[in-house]
């Protein structure tokens, strides 16, 4: 994986996700971790089962997901597009990674006056993980460049 | 799950401290996801956006106009999710002006003007709004340590963050008053401060707090429309001027001179007769005007734009905090009771106080104003007030009271809602200090007050 693509699983990130229903209409939602363990081939998202209800049935009906990991300091975004292919509950061994991903987020968020109890506050467990084939990946920083596809 | 709001209940939502997120859809119904940096309320049926650099969001607008945005409460951090229809782009008129001017404020002291611009306002309209339940983890704990502190780094988000902490820890309405001033002085270093209230029914904003002024100025009022700050209030419109020439502080002098004539009523409003500077900012929660932040200077560029973008947002959350005070005290008193009906001719009687010495009120009926000794200390409802106290006192020798009791009086003419009574206490408390220190309100807890008296008051009415 090239350095620009390693950003977006690099710790620290923000990440959000936006799915669609069979009739067309958009639902968004925050997740709480993401990780890669093919070179961005796939990925698992995670998200809290307590808000994610939209996105979930949204996925049983399309399958579609758009993900965008963001650095809150170097604004540095991604968007990642593609199609859930299993959608499961987190395991156990899985919550130490999640865990460690948003205190990951709190720590940057924590440098720029956010205090640590703000993330602290959000719900993150348990969740749902989605496994995503990644058919697309874009420049989504703020600037000329923004939308240009990178893989 | 989500449980539905209405739009005017999210109101700290769009002020912009933590970015949103808005979800749409291409034709080919493949979903996209970004960030949106301020969701604009329009009324409780429709929303604005800017449109600076997302293109895709606003090609798939285009093609489909659902939109799904989650906005998250700066204060309580409770996430809100709004289902939108795209109904227009405007790219000039009010809601342009206004949008871009915000923007271009926060560009300018980032270094992004020119290219951090605003394009377009996009105008939605808004098909539910819900309340993301489950979105915090109840009951979670408040770690003291980690009270933030201006320490280190300055961001955006640091000060607001601070500001807000200091607005929501505040127990009373004097504490936020005064939590607001010093949060300027300490964050901006502005030495020249103060916090007008909105009295609705006299038509007047009344100085409730100062900061930097020889004299606190607590009390005194003006007019909507009536110079920098009655104008600021009338048109809800942030004021800003540097370098003001010479002729308006030479006015603002003169004027300060007569008002602080020892026969007149009008106490001076807190100024620097030398001030080259000002920013007026109105406090509004939705359309209604709650007050009125203000700062002076002596240097004539002290202000920019940046200063207003970013204090428009403090003192949105300022007028939030007041907004929540004043509700909470609505919310205190039961349903009226009939008058205890004390207020009656008083004329020359005393309330015996621990001292030895005398100070002599006396209460112009016509003109509702007390004067001390001769010399001017107060008006209208406060001065209304302030009698009751001093005639039950006299009349039973009570010294606690309550807050509720003295409201629900119908002879004080006190507004039936919204009624103010906790600035007026303030108000009231101030001037006693500043002028007749031998009677204090003092607060003996939450809603409970006692009239402590340390002189002989002789009280006429006239």
């Amino acid at each position: 994986m090239d350095d620009r693509l390693a950003k977006c699983v690099e710790p620290g990130v923000s990440v959000i996700v936006g799915s669609v229903d069979a009739a067309g209409n958009p639902s968004c939602c925050r997740a709480v971790g993401l990780k890669t363990d093919d070179d961005l081939a796939t990925v698992t998202v995670f998200l809290p089962v307590a808000t994610s209800a939209d996105t979930i049935a949204n996925i049983a009906a399309t399958e579609r997901l758009a993900i965008v990991t963001t650095h809150p300091i170097s604004h540095c975004a991604t968007q990642l597009k593609g199609m859930v292919q299993r959608t499961r509950p987190a395991r156990d061994d899985e919550e130490p990674f999640i865990v460690g991903h948003f205190a990951g987020f709190g720590g940057v968020l924590n440098t720029i006056g956010y205090p640590l109890r703000v993330t602290r506050s959000v719900t993150h467990w348990p969740a749902f993980a989605l496994e995503m084939r990644v058919d697309e990946i874009y420049e989504q920083s703020p600037g000329p460049k923004a939308g240009t596809r990178l893989r | 799950m989500t449980s539905a709001v209405k739009l005017s209940d999210v109101s700290s939502c769009f002020q912009g401290v933590v970015p949103s997120l808005i979800a749409t859809v291409d034709g080919r119904g493949v979903p996209n996801i970004t960030y949106v940096s301020q969701v604009y309320y329009l009324d409780e049926r429709h929303v604005a956006l800017s449109c600076q650099f997302f293109n895709k969001t606003r090609r798939n607008l285009d093609e489909n106009p659902r939109a799904c945005v989650e906005m998250l409460d700066p204060l309580t951090l409770q996430a809100y999710r709004i289902r939108l229809k795209f109904l227009r782009s405007e790219n000039q008129g009010p809601l342009f002006d206004t949008m871009s001017a915000r923007i271009e404020a926060i560009a300018s002291a980032t270094g992004m003007k020119g290219i951090f611009r605003l394009i377009a306002a996009d105008v939605f309209e808004v098909q539910s709004l819900e309340r993301v339940e489950g979105f915090l983890v109840s009951g979670r704990p408040e770690i003291a340590s980690e009270a933030p502190s201006l320490a280190g780094h300055r961001s955006e988000v640091r000060g607001l963050q601070w500001v807000s902490e200091r607005i929501n820890r505040a127990r009373d309405l004097e504490r936020l008053l005064r939590a607001s001033l010093g949060a300027r002085e300490e964050y901006f270093t502005f030495r020249h401060t103060s916090v007008l209230l909105y009295d609705e029914p006299c038509g007047k904003l009344v100085t409730l707090a100062s900061r930097g002024y020889g004299e606190s100025g607590i009390g005194a009022e003006v007019r909507l429309g009536e110079g920098v700050i009655g104008t600021a209030a009338r048109d809800r419109q942030v004021l800003r001027f540097s370098s003001l020439d010479a002729d308006l502080a030479y006015g603002r002098a003169i004027r300060r001179e007569a008002a602080s004539d020892k026969k007149c009523q009008d106490i001076p409003l807190p100024g620097l007769v030398d001030a080259r500077s000002a920013l007026a900012i109105p406090l509004t929660v939705g359309d209604r005007l709650v007050g009125v932040l203000s700062a002076e200077d002596r240097d004539p560029m002290r202000f920019g734009e940046w200063h207003e973008a970013y204090l428009q947002i403090i003192g949105n959350q300022i007028a939030l905090g007041i907004d929540r005070m004043t509700t909470e005290m609505d919310a205190e008193t039961s349903p009226p009771r009939p008058s205890s009906g004390v207020r009656g001719e008083g004329e020359g009687v005393r309330v015996e106080g621990r001292g030895k010495k005398t100070r002599t009120l006396t209460y112009y009926k016509k003109d509702e104003a007390i004067f001390v000794d001769g010399e001017y200390l107060i008006r209208n409802i406060p001065a209304r007030i302030l009698w009751k106290l001093l005639q039950e006192s006299q009349r039973t020798g009570r010294t606690e009271f309550t807050n509720r009791e003295v409201r629900l009086d119908e002879s004080l003419g006190l507004p039936p809602v919204k009624d103010n009574f906790e600035s007026r206490l303030i108000l009231l408390r101030h001037r006693l200090q500043e002028k007749c220190p031998d009677v204090q309100i003092v607060s003996t807890g939450r809603g409970r007050f006692a009239l402590q008296t340390g002189a002989t008051i002789e009280m006429i009415e006239r």
